[in-house]
C-alpha cells in the first residue's frame, strides 16, 4: 500500500515529518508502524491515534518513534510484568533500600550499600558478538554507576550452541557457535579489562537451542556510601540537563524494537545498525567523573542512556521527579553530520550519561567532566508540568504528555503452562561395569558443560582493584579446581565480604520449567553457602521465547512462579532483573533460561571456604539426600536418555541444610565445601580432588538407604554417583571435629553420610566391596582441564 | 624525613585503572599518596590549585591499566604525552635520586618512555626494549611466582633477600620483555649486561625456584624469565606482575588452604622498601 502521502515534510532545516494518523484505518495504521519500523501493534497504534485526536493534532514522526521505543517489550515489559508482579516483585526486606530503578540498592553494612544490576544483550550478540557483548558490559556498568556506586565486579553468564556443530548443519543467516563464543569472550575481555572492573564470576553453557540465538547475560555489582546513593530522577524544576560521555551516532538505532522481535535469517543484514559500539576508554573516565561529581553533592539526579536512548531517559527522569523537560536536540554532539532528529532522539550510542544539576552547579560539573576529558554539554532543562518538549532551534518537534508517553501497555496474554508428569523409570541401559563407569566419569569431566572454564576466565582480569578474595579458580595455584562463587572484600578497613554467583541449568528448565527454576535458585544458594556466605539478594535475567506463543509464555509463567515461591520461602528479595523475550529464530528457540545471580554476605572473609581438598586423612561427608532424579542430568545426556524427572526442591530441607552448613562453617569445622550439581557426586568429588591435588577413598553403599526404609528400591550405583538431586554438599572435616559436625547436623535434622577419607593419589570409589572406579587424580585433572581447549582447537 | 611526609604521585590518565589499589598500598604504610591526572602536570584545563609539578613529590608511580586503551602499543600514548610535556622534569626527578615505579602498564610505559632499561643514560630518546605480545597470544590473568634475584641495587626490593620467592599475580597481554636483536651476539651481550649490572630484579620461576620454568610459570615467554628490572641507579623500577594486588595474604591464590588471610601479602615489601629508601635518603 502506498502511504507516502500520509507523511508531510514540515520544511524545517532538518527532516521532520507530520504523520497523518487521525483518520487512518487499522490497515493504514499497521503500514505506518511497519514503515517506521517501530514495532507497535494495530491495537497500540489505535491508542496513539485516539490520543492525538484528543490533543487535536497529527503527530510528528519523531513522536511516533519515541512511542515505539517507550512501548517496546524491552522498555515497558508489557508481556511479562503481570506475571512478575504476581510472583515475586512484592517480596520485601527492610535492607532493600531503593527498588524499581536502573539497579537495585541493598544495604551492605550500617554505612554502605551494594548495588546490583543484571541484563541481557542477546540479539546484538547474535549478530555482532564482539560489539554486542562489550556493550552489554558497558550498559550494566552504567546502570550500577548511575545509582552513585563504584562498580566492583562484572559477572557474565553466557549460553551458546555446541562448539563442535558441523558447518553443514548451520542454517543460513546463523553464525557458527565457535565464532560467536570467541567474539563474545573477546568482547567482554577487551571491554572489562580496559575499564578496570574485574570479571569475577559467570557461567558458560552449551545447548543446541542457543545455536540461532545465543544468550549474553551480564551482571554488575557496585558499592558506595548510603548517603551517596542517588535516584534516577530530577531534583526539581529549573535544573539543567547535562549530557556527558560519548557522542550520538547512528549505531544502536531501534535496538529495543530489534530486541523485541524474533531473529530472522536476514537480521544480520537488516539489523546491523541496531548493534551499538563500545568505547571503554570513554567509559573509564566517565565512571571517575560521575562518581566525583556525585560525591561532591552536585547532582539532582543521574541516569544512564540505555535502551531507547535520549527519548527514554529525558522523559523518565523528569516524570519520576514529578516534572517535565525541554530538550534542545540541536545541541546534542554528533558522531557524524546528517542524522535526522528522530535518529538522534532514539539512538542508543554508548557511553552516555544524563545528569540534572542546579544552575549554580553547572560550571563546576562541566569543569570536572572537562578535567577528565569527558565531553559534556547542557542540552535542556527541567520544567513544571508533566510534558516533554523537544526543540530544534525555536521549532517544537515533539510535545508529549509524559503520563501517556511512559505508560506503556500491559498485557496478560494467553499462556499454556507445561504440566510435567515426573516418571521415575529404570534406566534403559545396564549398569556399567568398572571400566564403563571410569569412562563415564572422564567423559563427564571433559564435557562442554562441566570442564574447566580456565580458558575463558584467564583472559578476563578477575583481580584488578585487588579485592577478589576467592577467585574463579581455587586450590593449588598452578593446578586449581573450580570455585563455587566469587568472594570480594569491597571496603578498606572492613573484612565484611560479598559473594556472587550466577546459575541456571537450561536442560532442567527445558524439561520442567518450574522445577528447573527452583533448581537454579537452589544451586545459587548452594554456591554461596559453599564459600561460607548467607544468601542476601538476587537478580534474575529471564530469557525466553516469543511471548505471543502460549507455550513460551507458559514456560515464563512457571519460571516466575518458581522464583516467587523460592524467594519468599527464603525471604530473599529480587532486587534487580531483566526480561528478554523473543529469543528464537527460524531454526530454534532457546530453552527457558531464567539466569539467577545471587549475592551473599559474610561477616568475615577470613572464614571463607573453598572446594579444594586440603589435607590427606580428613573425613568426607555427603550432606543431604540423593534421589532417583535423572531428568536432564549430565549423565543421562551423555548416555542419550530422556527422562522427565528433574530434581525437585524440598524448600524446608533446603533451608535447614543451608543453615546447618553455615553454622558449621562459622565454627571453622569445614575444611572444604563443594555443592553437588552437574555430574552429581562423581564430578563434585573429582573437582575437589583436582583442586587439592590429592585423592580420596569413598564408599557410597549407604547412599539412598532412606529410600529403602520408605519401601522404594535401592538406587543403582550409577544413580548414586551421578544423580543431581538438590540440597547436597560434600564437606571435608578433620577427624577430631567429626563428632561435633555429626552432632550439629543431627540436631538440625539434616541427613548425612560418612563417605570416606581424603588421601592418596587416586580417587577410588567403592560400593561395599565392589570397586566402581579407581583413577589417578592426574588423569581426572587432565580430562577436566583440557576439555574446553580440545573443543576449541581440536575439532577444526 | 618521616614516612608521612613522603609524597607519592599516583599518575593517571584515561584507562589507567590500578590506581586505587596502588594508592591504598602507600596509604596503609603511612605515606601521603595523591592521585594526579596527567593534565595536572601538563597544565591543561586546570583551575587554581589543581596544577601539579613533579618537584612536589618524592615517588612517582605509574599504575597498571590500559592507558588511552593501549590501542597503538601498550603505554605508547601515555609515554608520548609525558615526553612532550614533562621530559625535563622527569630527568631531574631521576637524577635527584627520587624513585619511580611502574607495574604492568606502568612498566610498559616506562620502557616506551626510555627510562628503563636506560642503558648509558637517564632517559633514552628511543625505547631500548619492548614488552611484546605474550607467546600464548592471550591475555593472561594468573598467579606467578617471582624469584628475587637482585643483589641489592634496587631500592624497591632492598627489604627482600636474594633468592626469596614471592607470589605476585600477573594480568597482561603484552609482557614479554625483549632487548634489541641486531645480532645474537649483541642481544646476548645486552642481557648479560643487565644481569652483570645487577639490574634484573625479578624472574618468573616455578614454586621450587627454577627460573627456567616455562608456561604457565613464565606467562609471557620473556627470555631468562625476566619479570622486572631497574635502572642503573636502582631507583627506577618496573615489573609486569601486580604487587599492589597482594598487599594482604587474603588476595593470594591459596591463602584459605592454611587460613592465613590476615597475614602480610607478598607484594607489601616492595612498597615498604621504597618508603624506607626515601626516609633514609631525604
Amino acid at each position: 500500500m502506498d502511504i507516502s502521502h500520509l507523511f508531510e515534510d514540515l520544511g524545517l532545516p532538518v527532516p521532520v515529518k507530520r504523520v497523518l494518523v487521525i483518520n487512518a484505518s487499522d490497515e493504514v495504521l499497521r503500514s505506518i508502524s511497519d514503515r517506521l519500523s517501530i514495532g507497535l501493534s494495530v491495537e497500540e497504534m489505535r491508542r496513539v491515534r485516539d490520543h492525538f485526536k484528543m490533543e487535536g493534532r497529527e503527530p510528528f514522526d519523531i513522536e511516533l518513534e519515541a512511542l515505539g521505543q517507550a512501548w517496546s517489550e524491552h522498555c515497558c515489559y508489557k508481556s511479562s510484568k503481570y506475571f512478575m508482579k504476581r510472583a515475586f516483585l512484592g517480596i520485601h526486606q527492610d535492607y532493600f533500600l531503593i527498588k524499581g530503578e536502573d539497579a537495585g540498592v541493598v544495604e551492605f553494612d550500617d554505612e554502605h550499600a551494594y548495588v546490583v544490576g543484571l541484563e541481557s544483550h542477546n540479539h546484538p550478540s547474535a549478530i555482532g558478538p564482539y560489539g554486542g557483548a562489550a556493550t552489554g558490559v558497558g550498559g550494566i556498568i552504567r546502570d550500577v554507576l548511575c545509582m552513585g556506586a563504584q562498580p566492583i565486579a562484572v559477572i557474565d553468564p553466557l549460553f551458546f550452541g555446541p562448539l563442535d556443530l558441523g558447518y553443514q548443519d548451520l542454517q543460513e543467516g546463523v553464525n557458527h557457535p565457535k565464532f560467536i563464543f570467541n567474539g563474545v569472550v573477546a568482547g567482554i575481555r577487551d571491554y572489562g579489562n580496559r575499564i578496570g572492573i574485574p570479571t569475577v564470576a559467570g557461567m558458560v553453557n552449551f545447548h543446541q537451542g542457543y545455536t540461532g540465538n545465543p544468550l549474553v547475560n551480564v551482571g554488575c555489582v557496585g558499592i558506595g556510601r548510603k548517603e551517596n546513593m542517588i535516584h534516577s530522577r530530577v531534583g526539581g524544576s529549573g535544573e539543567i540537563y547535562i549530557l556527558a560521555g560519548g557522542r550520538t551516532g547512528r549505531d544502536g538505532i531501534h535496538g529495543v524494537t530489534f530486541a523485541s522481535a524474533d531473529l530472522t535469517a536476514d537480521s544480520e543484514e537488516k539489523d546491523r545498525g541496531s548493534v551499538q559500539m563500545g568505547d571503554p576508554i570513554t567509559k573509564e573516565p566517565l565512571i571517575h567523573s560521575c562518581l566525583e561529581i556525585n560525591e561532591k553533592g552536585l547532582l539532582g539526579g543521574m541516569k544512564d542512556l540505555g535502551g531507547g536512548g535520549l527519548s527514554c531517559v529525558s522523559g523518565e527522569m523528569a516524570l519520576a521527579g514529578g516534572f517535565g523537560a525541554v530538550i534542545r536536540l540541536d545541541r546534542i554532539p554528533l558522531k557524524e553530520p546528517g542524522l535526522s532528529p528522530w535518529e538522534i532522539w532514539v539512538s542508543e550510542s554508548q557511553e552516555r550519561m544524563m545528569v540534572s544539576v542546579r544552575p549554580e552547579n553547572v560550571e563546576e560539573v562541566l569543569h570536572i567532566f572537562k578535567k577528565w576529558d569527558v565531553e559534556a554539554n547542557v542540552i535542556g532543562e527541567v520544567v513544571e508540568g508533566k510534558r516533554v518538549k523537544v526543540l530544534w532551534g525555536e521549532d517544537v518537534i515533539l510535545d508529549l504528555d509524559l503520563d501517556f508517553f511512559t505508560a506503556g501497555p500491559e498485557y496478560c496474554r494467553t499462556y499454556r503452562s507445561k504440566i510435567v508428569e515426573r516418571r521415575v523409570d529404570d534406566a534403559p541401559f545396564p549398569q556399567p561395569d568398572r571400566s564403563g563407569t571410569e569412562a563415564a566419569i572422564l567423559r563427564l569431566l571433559g564435557s562442554p558443560n562441566i570442564c574447566s572454564r580456565e580458558r575463558v576466565f584467564r583472559t578476563y582480569d578477575h583481580e584488578v582493584r585487588g579485592r577478589t578474595v576467592i577467585k574463579p579458580a581455587v586450590g593449588k595455584p598452578f593446578t586449581p579446581g573450580p570455585s563455587d562463587a566469587a568472594v570480594l572484600k569491597p571496603l578498606e578497613g572492613s573484612d565484611r565480604g560479598l559473594a556472587i554467583t550466577a546459575d541456571v541449568n537450561p536442560y532442567f528448565c527445558e524439561i520442567d520449567p518450574y522445577r528447573g527454576t527452583l533448581s537454579a535458585m537452589e544451586e545459587s544458594v548452594r554456591n554461596l553457602v559453599s564459600v561460607g556466605a548467607r544468601p542476601h539478594s538476587l537478580a534474575d535475567c529471564l530469557n525466553f521465547g516469543n511471548p505471543e506463543r502460549p507455550d513460551r509464555l507458559g514456560d515464563f509463567e512457571q519460571s516466575c512462579e518458581a522464583i516467587g515461591k523460592f524467594a519468599s520461602s527464603f525471604s530473599i528479595p529480587v532486587v534487580s532483573g531483566n526480561v528478554s523475550l523473543y529469543n528464537e529464530s527460524g531454526i530454534s528457540k532457546v530453552p527457558p533460561t531464567p539466569t539467577i545471580m545471587m549475592i551473599g554476605l559474610m561477616d568475615d572473609i577470613n572464614h571463607a571456604t573453598t572446594s579444594d581438598l586440603k589435607t590427606p586423612g580428613n573425613i568426607i561427608y555427603l550432606i543431604g539426600r540423593t534421589y532417583h532424579e535423572m531428568g536432564g542430568s549430565a549423565y543421562y545426556q551423555e548416555m542419550g536418555v530422556n527422562c522427565s524427572c528433574v530434581p525437585d526442591v524440598d524448600l524446608e530441607m533446603s533451608k535447614r541444610t543451608m543453615d546447618a552448613v553455615l553454622n558449621l562453617d562459622g565454627e571453622f569445622l569445614l575444611h572444604s565445601v563443594h555443592d553437588l550439581s552437574e555430574g552429581g557426586l562423581g564430578v563434585a568429588i573429582s573437582e575437589m580432588c583436582i583442586g587439592g591435588h590429592v585423592g580420596a577413598e569413598l564408599n557410597i553403599h549407604e547412599i539412598g538407604t532412606h529410600l529403602i526404609s520408605h519401601g522404594s528400591k535401592a538406587l543403582r550405583s550409577d544413580v548414586k554417583l551421578f544423580s543431581e538431586s538438590n540440597s547436597r554438599y560434600l564437606v571435608e572435616v578433620q577427624p577430631q571435629d567429626a563428632a561435633r559436625v555429626e552432632d550439629g547436623l543431627s540436631r538440625s535434622e539434616v541427613p548425612y553420610i560418612k563417605l570416606g577419607t581424603s588421601g592418596g593419589a587416586n580417587l577410588r570409589i567403592t560400593e561395599r566391596e565392589k570397586v566402581l572406579m579407581d583413577i589417578p587424580v592426574d588423569i581426572l585433572d587432565h580430562a577436566w582441564r583440557m576439555g574446553l581447549t580440545e573443543l576449541l582447537e581440536g575439532s577444526e | 624525613m618521616k614516612v608521612d611526609e613522603i609524597k607519592v604521585c599516583i599518575l593517571r590518565m584515561e584507562g589507567t585503572n590500578c590506581e586505587q589499589e596502588t594508592y591504598d598500598a602507600f596509604k596503609r604504610l603511612g605515606a601521603s599518596p595523591e592521585f594526579v591526572h596527567l593534565k595536572q602536570l601538563e597544565g591543561r584545563d586546570t583551575l587554581d590549585g589543581e596544577r601539579r609539578s613533579l618537584q612536589d613529590f618524592h615517588i612517582l608511580m605509574f599504575p597498571g591499566g590500559f592507558s588511552a586503551g593501549d590501542y597503538i602499543r601498550a603505554g605508547a600514548i601515555f609515554a608520548a604525552r609525558l615526553k612532550a610535556s614533562v621530559a625535563g622534569d622527569l630527568v631531574r626527578f631521576i637524577d635527584e635520586g627520587k624513585a619511580i615505579g611502574g607495574f604492568c602498564n606502568g612498566f610498559q610505559l616506562m620502557v616506551e618512555l626510555g627510562i628503563l632499561p636506560a642503558f648509558d643514560c637517564t632517559m633514552a630518546a628511543q625505547p631500548q626494549a619492548v614488552l611484546h605480545a605474550n607467546d600464548s597470544g592471550r591475555f593472561e590473568c594468573r598467579p606467578t611466582v617471582l624469584k628475587h634475584v637482585n643483589e641489592g641495587k634496587c631500592v624497591w626490593t632492598s627489604g627482600s633477600k636474594k633468592g626469596e620467592l614471592r607470589y605476585i599475580p600477573c594480568a597482561h597481554a603484552e609482557g614479554k620483555f625483549m632487548l634489541p636483536h641486531e645480532s645474537q651476539e649483541k642481544e646476548d651481550a645486552l642481557y648479560h649486561r643487565l644481569f652483570d649490572e645487577d639490574r634484573v630484579v625479578f624472574q618468573f620461576s616455578d614454586p621450587s625456584g627454577d627460573t627456567s620454568a616455562q608456561y604457565p610459570f613464565n606467562p609471557n615467554g620473556s627470555r631468562f624469565n625476566i619479570a622486572g628490572i631497574t635502572n642503573d641507579l636502582g631507583t627506577v623500577f618496573g615489573m609486569m606482575p601486580h604487587p599492589e594486588r597482594v598487599f594482604f595474604r587474603n588476595t593470594h591464590p591459596d591463602w584459605y588452604r592454611r587460613r592465613i588471610g590476615s597475614e602480610e601479602g607478598d607484594g607489601r615489601a616492595i612498597f615498604r622498601s621504597v618508603l624506607d629508601y626515601v626516609v633514609r635518603k631525604f
